[in-house]
């Protein structure tokens, strides 16, 4: 029989692998799993995960089967419609993904069972709220032993929150660079003299540095006490972190205090109403989402909105009102999240992960061709790369926001002219609709993908 | 960036199972003197707190 190859990323489990079918994904749970699948379903545990909406649910079928030869069952988990890395997310992002797999973790205990992974790439989002997508994650509990994942969560979790907290720096974003976690040799000497008073630092952090293969060899006793202790100390420390933002980036106050006003927007959102109203694709795109005004507008019209800003500051406020149909998510357009690990498949590129019929670019287009110096063709090719039409914000040299760009370096951007946006992008799109922002001189260009 | 060379050939496991120990023993501890102090404080305090009901109560007050 053909065997139908796993899905890049899963490799390391030998559980069982996800593969994909006719563009439908599927989970084969292989034989050496038997014992923990149907201790999982005996015990009550992936029904009350299920009830508490925390767990991706699935459903068993008898087809397709990728490998006989290790094959016990075959599932088809509930759609997930956007999967997001971690180091796309914001600090309450990361943060409430931690304490989901902390509380699946002691309810899997209650139930004789134990989380044998805790990668944060195990989560996602739904509906707003983070879920646990790895349903072969939980194995038979022994309470004589520790927790196998415990490290893991660490690196995962509680060091890129701890360098968050408490040196104010963006270290969920080096999750790109440090797929297997941030290690405790990497970010205990960034931790201030301050955290190092701190019961959660000093215990999680700093002695896990210290303690060396010196246990190699010693009987360790634990017990179920030890353990939900060890787990509600977690969730304590996890609790009192707090994001480290400063009280204003670059734009997280940008509606606020926009010189433009409160009728710009209701302007620009009034005509947007209007051109979405005929919308009827499923996933948009808002590139340089800010806190998500427009993505909330978007929602309105489709099934799923995902906002993309660089300033991880927005994006956690746009994360904190846990919007069902948006999906907020960390991302610098000048450098998006690109494919990675191992043979540069395990972690897919943004334009592979998302196929939106629809995508934004408000307010946008004078950062990436002023203030970082790409030329509108290239602006044109890159929006291009993601499926669907555009609806485009084109700001010209006399408003006061491109002023304020070009005030302090000289003005080599004689391209810099509607004509040239116009001409670009009539490369890859037509001009469909176009207005004028009332009371500015900005243009909104409605561009049907060729 | 310093490196343990001899952390990087222990098993992921059993490496933090040690910390683990350590950790328990710790919170253990804490929980210990944490439950020995509230039962101090509800030794030399409660008696306070019950007072006014129990003088209101009491017949002979």
């Amino acid at each position: 029989m053909t065997k139908l190859p796993a899905h890049p990323a899963s490799f390391r489990d030998n559980s069982g692998f996800v593969f994909a079918e006719n563009g439908t994904l599927y989970r084969q749970v292989n034989n050496n799993y038997k014992s923990h699948y149907e201790l999982l379903l005996q015990s009550g545990l992936y029904e009350k995960l299920i009830e508490e909406k925390v767990l991706v649910a699935h459903e068993e079928v008898s087809t397709p089967i990728a490998d006989a030869d290790m094959h016990y069952k075959t599932l088809r988990p509930e759609l997930v419609p956007f999967i997001s890395y971690p180091y796309e997310w914001s600090f309450d992002q990361l943060k409430d993904a931690a304490l989901l797999t902390l509380s699946i973790n002691k309810t899997a205990i209650e139930h004789g069972m134990i989380l044998k992974d805790a990668t944060a790439y195990n989560v996602s989002f739904k509906k707003g709220r983070p879920i646990f997508i790895d349903t072969l994650s939980f194995e038979t509990y022994n309470p004589e032993l520790p927790w196998i994942a415990y490290r893991q969560f660490c690196q995962h979790f509680l060091y890129p929150l701890f360098l968050e907290h408490y040196c104010k720096i963006p270290a969920i974003q080096l999750l790109s660079v440090h797929l297997e976690g941030i290690t405790a040799a990497f970010a205990a000497p960034l931790m201030p003299w301050k955290a190092k008073w701190n019961l959660g630092v000093r215990l999680h952090l700093l002695l896990q540095q210290s303690v060396s293969a010196n246990g190699k060899g010693r009987t360790i006793q634990f017990s179920k006490q030890k353990m939900l202790q060890l787990l509600s100390h977690l969730e304590s420390v996890v609790r009192s972190l707090k994001a480290g933002y400063p009280e204003q980036t670059t734009w997280n106050n940008y509606y606020e205090e926009t010189i433009l006003g409160k009728d710009y927007l209701h302007a620009k959102a009034a005509i947007m109403k209007n051109w979405l109203s005929s919308f009827s694709g499923k996933t948009i795109v808002d590139f340089g989402a800010n806190d998500g005004y427009f993505s909330q507008l978007a929602a309105s019209y489709c099934e799923e909105v995902i906002a993309a800003d660089f300033d991880a500051s927005c994006i956690n406020r746009a994360y904190l009102q846990h919007h069902p149909n948006i999906y907020p998510i960390v991302l610098d357009l000048t450098n998006p999240s690109p494919a990675i690990g191992f043979n540069n498949e395990e972690r897919s590129k943004l334009s592979d992960r998302v196929k939106p019929q629809l995508s934004f670019a408000l307010a946008l287009v004078h950062h990436l061709a002023i203030a970082k110096n790409i030329p509108l063709a290239s602006i044109a090719g890159f929006f291009h790369s993601f499926e669907g039409d555009l609806i485009i914000e084109w700001v010209p040299k006399s408003d006061e926001k491109v002023k304020q760009l070009l005030s302090n370096r000289e003005d080599i951007f004689d391209l810099y002219t509607q004509d040239q946006f116009e001409l670009q992008f009539a490369n890859y799109y037509t001009i469909e609709k176009s207005a004028l922002v009332p009371g500015t001189d900005r243009i909104l260009y409605s561009l049907k993908r060729k | 960036m310093n490196l343990n060379p001899i952390l990087l050939y222990v098993d992921p496991g059993s490496g933090s199972y040690l910390v683990q120990v350590i950790i328990a023993a710790v919170l253990g501890a804490l929980f210990y003197f944490k439950n020995l102090w509230l039962q101090i404080k509800v030794f030399f305090f409660r008696p306070k707190k019950n007072e006014p009901p129990v003088k209101n109560d009491a017949p002979n007050d």
